[in-house]
């Protein structure tokens, strides 16, 4: 289940389910085209070529959405986890973004499973269904009357078929059959070659002989594999029920046409409809009478065209067109590349509101932010924006800005990347990736299990080796606590300019606030912290939760005479940095093992209350993964289980602890009594 | 002489299914017919023959007539009952209903009810009036 929620959030399930959503519309014009086409002509041959023609149009439709659709390859940020959305949902401006767009692009992806299931389904019923086909021509057969065969072979000379053509009877065919393609034969049910005039006989076989010349049992693929990976789709059924109508109708014209008599030959088919054995299985409801209207057709060649296809094409038009309708309005339309991007929003709007107060407000100052709202007209904004740019350009003067071109780049990137419930660019993430670049280097650690409520799921660190008029050796985290990819600051930076704390020297807790004079405008993501912040601080919560087992007294007395959230921060990067295992870098594996051990205990020991609460949880985070675990399920006398440490901290060595749940509940408690010492261990 | 009739045929294997379709298409027969019928198809050997058709008459699968010199062979069962019985086979019950989409032929997999079949003989025989 966690691999298919992860998988969802890929690029290839977004675009699978967004390229199964278009393919509905898609099939509905193709369908509608075809039923025009087949409204407008009479001749098989032309309809069966342009069914064919729809199908793979169809096809290659669905695969021309689908390579439209994939984002392109992810290039220097390969540790990126990448949820993009289909890039409509990822403009900068995220006025249009309704709540109903997000919530569709959630669901479209889940399509992608169903899809490769029911396509598994169908592809092993067609593989059977082949095997059971071929084994018609090894299976209960035997060669036909002397007579017969020579009679084949006069007949493909007639009909100038190239291949060798072999006829047998078949005691499991009930119709006569092609069977094969480079070798074909034709099977036919034992005693309809001595039950018929010979007459009948040669029209049916002329009919078989058509389909061989034709290609017919090779072509069949086509349609097959479309029923496999369209299964969903009523326009693909459709269109392959034409095709096989129509290609009997193309045999037919072909054997009517070398016996002579239409007459002749629809009495023929209708002698061998009636030979048929009487069904041992229930009658299968009639669906129209396929051979009546075949037979209809050869007699009455300039027969009026049948009503129900264009009537049928229709109905799938206007469903198909209400579904898609829908679905569509939960979508703008694709917006231009962020650098155009400007000039939309300001006809949109009429208003440089959006550009001082979204697109550029990370870069832009304060006393350029004051200067430009006292600019009254759309004239003089735009020169002030002209100047914006020209005092940022690296190299004056010159017509292609590569800081702005750089500056939207980013502002696309992080859109693409770092979108979740936030577009891209208003995330963490994008925020620093927008000011500072791409990183030099991102190690990521992913917990991935359902962690406590202040457990991240994943933690990021991004460095940078060097970044100007900030620093060198810099790096900044970002913690998954949501577990969808929205990775943030770490808990207690509200508002907050991204600290890009120098990997040199983190343990006097001195951290920068890179270009303090930055304003920051858009601060609605104050609001939801700040109301969490009412209810229980995070920073009690680190105290009294996450860190509860390891902090000591003297800690706990030092932390909580803190008054600002500012020296909370300081405080508990210096009680990492004190248990950094290599201090000074910016990786600590003390505390990735002790959030880990704590995303695990929630993970297999929560009952009804966190599994850290446990007492196999608190274990745990104080002495990791024991050497050997004895689990007792049914005891006697009730479950218990032991757990072997060779060395257990303070406990000492050799150490067993011992665990009982006499309640039977899962609720395993730590026994009474001091752990066992056990003097030897088996090494 | 028809005591082994008491019991059911059991399904025949390919190779004796390949001599009951050849005793169904040409009727009773000898050894010798059958094998000249098989032979033409792929080779074989009168002995090879004679052994399975010893076989298939001990297991239930033909009747034997010892009246004249040649024996003559017959299929116990007539083909629509052993058809019906290797339908039971697995894979014909898992896959013959999509295989009937892969079938290519003169007739659908699907059989015209008797409704169609009436619709048919009336639309032939007006055709033929409209001739003469």
């Amino acid at each position: 289940m966690r691999f298919l929620q992860s998988w969802i959030a890929t690029p290839l399930a977004q675009a699978l389910g967004w390229t199964l959503l278009h393919s509905l519309w898609e099939g509905a014009i193709i369908s509608a085209l075809l039923g025009m086409a087949l409204w407008a002509t009479r001749s098989a041959r032309a309809r069966y070529a342009s069914a064919c023609v729809a199908m793979l149009v169809m096809l290659g439709g669905i695969g021309f959405t689908f390579v439209r659709l994939m984002p392109e390859r992810v290039h220097g940020l390969s540790g990126v986890r990448v949820t993009a959305p289909p890039p409509w949902t990822t403009a900068l401006d995220i006025g249009a973004d309704g709540p109903s767009g997000s919530h569709l692009a959630l669901l479209v992806p889940w399509l992608a499973p169903f899809w490769i299931a029911g396509v598994w389904i169908f592809a092993l019923g067609q593989v059977g269904g082949w095997i059971w086909v071929s084994r018609l021509r090894w299976r209960g057969v035997c060669c036909a009357p002397e007579h017969w065969q020579k009679e084949i072979e006069r007949l493909s000379a007639w009909l100038r078929v190239s291949r060798p053509v072999e006829i047998l009877e078949s005691c499991l065919a009930e119709v006569p059959l092609v069977v094969g393609h480079i070798r074909p034969v034709i099977l036919m049910p034992i005693g309809l070659l001595a039950g018929l005039p010979p007459g009948q006989i040669e029209a049916i076989l002329l009919h078989e002989l058509a389909h061989i010349r034709r290609h017919d049992y090779l072509v069949n693929v086509l349609p097959r594999a479309a029923e496999c990976l369209l299964f969903y789709h009523p326009a693909a059924w459709w269109i392959s029920r034409v095709i096989r109508a129509e290609r009997e109708n193309c045999c037919d014209d072909v054997a009517v046409a070398a016996s002579g008599s239409a007459r002749e030959y629809a009495v023929a088919l209708a002698a061998l409809e009636q030979s048929r054995r009487p069904d041992w299985q229930a009658a299968v409801a009639s669906t129209g009478g396929s051979l009546v209207k075949r037979i209809r057709r050869l007699l009455y060649p300039k027969g009026t065209n049948g009503v129900w296809t264009p009537l049928f094409a229709a109905l799938i038009v206007i469903t198909t067109a209400v579904v898609t309708f829908a679905a569509w309005p939960a979508k703008p339309p694709q917006q231009p590349p962020a650098a155009t991007q400007r000039q939309k929003s300001r006809v949109e709007t009429s208003s440089y509101d959006n550009w001082a107060n979204q697109e550029v407000t990370y870069i832009i100052t304060d006393q350029e932010r004051a200067a430009f709202k006292k600019l009254t007209t759309d004239k003089e904004r735009e020169k002030f924006i002209e100047q914006f740019w020209g005092r940022r350009n690296p190299k004056p003067g010159e017509l292609v800005n590569v800081f702005k071109n750089e500056y939207y780049r980013r502002i696309a990137y992080a859109n693409q990347h770092f979108a979740g419930n936030r577009p891209g660019w208003r995330t963490d993430r994008g925020y620093v990736y927008i000011v500072y670049g791409p990183p030099d280097q991102i190690s990521e650690t992913q917990y991935g299990v359902a962690p406590g409520p202040h457990v991240p799921y994943g933690i990021q660190v991004w460095s940078y080796r060097h970044v100007d008029g900030v620093g060198d050796n810099l790096s900044v985290q970002f913690m998954d606590t949501t577990g969808k990819g929205d990775y943030e600051f770490p808990l207690g930076k509200p508002g907050l300019k991204p600290v890009l704390k120098q990997t040199g020297d983190v343990g006097d807790g001195v951290s920068q606030a890179p270009d303090a004079s930055r304003p920051r405008k858009d601060d609605e993501r104050l609001t939801p912290r700040a109301k969490n912040r009412a209810e229980t601080s995070p920073y009690e919560k680190w105290l009294d939760e996450e860190v509860v087992y390891i902090v000591n007294a003297s800690e706990r007395e030092a932390y909580q005479k803190l008054a600002t959230d500012e020296e909370r921060e300081m405080f508990i990067e210096q009680f990492w940095e004190r248990r950094n295992p290599n201090p000074g870098s910016a990786e600590n594996e003390f505390k990735e093992e002790f959030y880990r051990r704590i995303a695990y205990a929630n993970e297999h020991w929560a009952t009804g209350r966190p599994g850290w609460k446990s007492d196999r949880g608190h274990m745990y985070i104080l002495f990791g993964p024991p050497d050997e675990i004895d689990a007792h399920l049914y005891g006697p006398p009730y479950p218990y289980e032991e757990w072997r440490y060779k060395h257990a901290g303070e406990l000492g060595d050799n150490v067993i602890l011992t665990f009982i749940d006499p309640d039977r509940d899962g609720t395993f408690r730590i026994a009474p009594g001091p752990p066992v010492l056990k003097n030897s261990m088996a090494p | 002489m028809f005591s082994y009739m008491r019991t059911e045929p059991p399904r025949p294997t390919n190779a004796e299914l390949e001599i009951l379709t050849v005793l169904w298409s040409i009727g009773p027969a000898t050894v010798r017919e059958v094998y000249n019928v098989v032979s033409r198809r792929r080779p074989a050997q009168y002995s090879t023959t004679l052994k399975f058709m010893q076989i298939m008459a001990e297991k239930g699968l033909v009747l034997r007539n010892e009246k004249q010199r040649a024996h003559v062979y017959e299929a116990a069962r007539p083909r629509e009952w052993t058809q019906r019985q290797l339908a039971g086979d697995l894979l014909e019950r898992a896959f013959s209903g999509s295989a009937k989409a892969l079938l290519v032929g003169a007739l659908s997999a699907r059989k015209a009810t008797k409704a169609e079949l009436a619709e048919l003989r009336k639309l032939l025989d007006e055709y033929g009036k409209g001739e003469k």
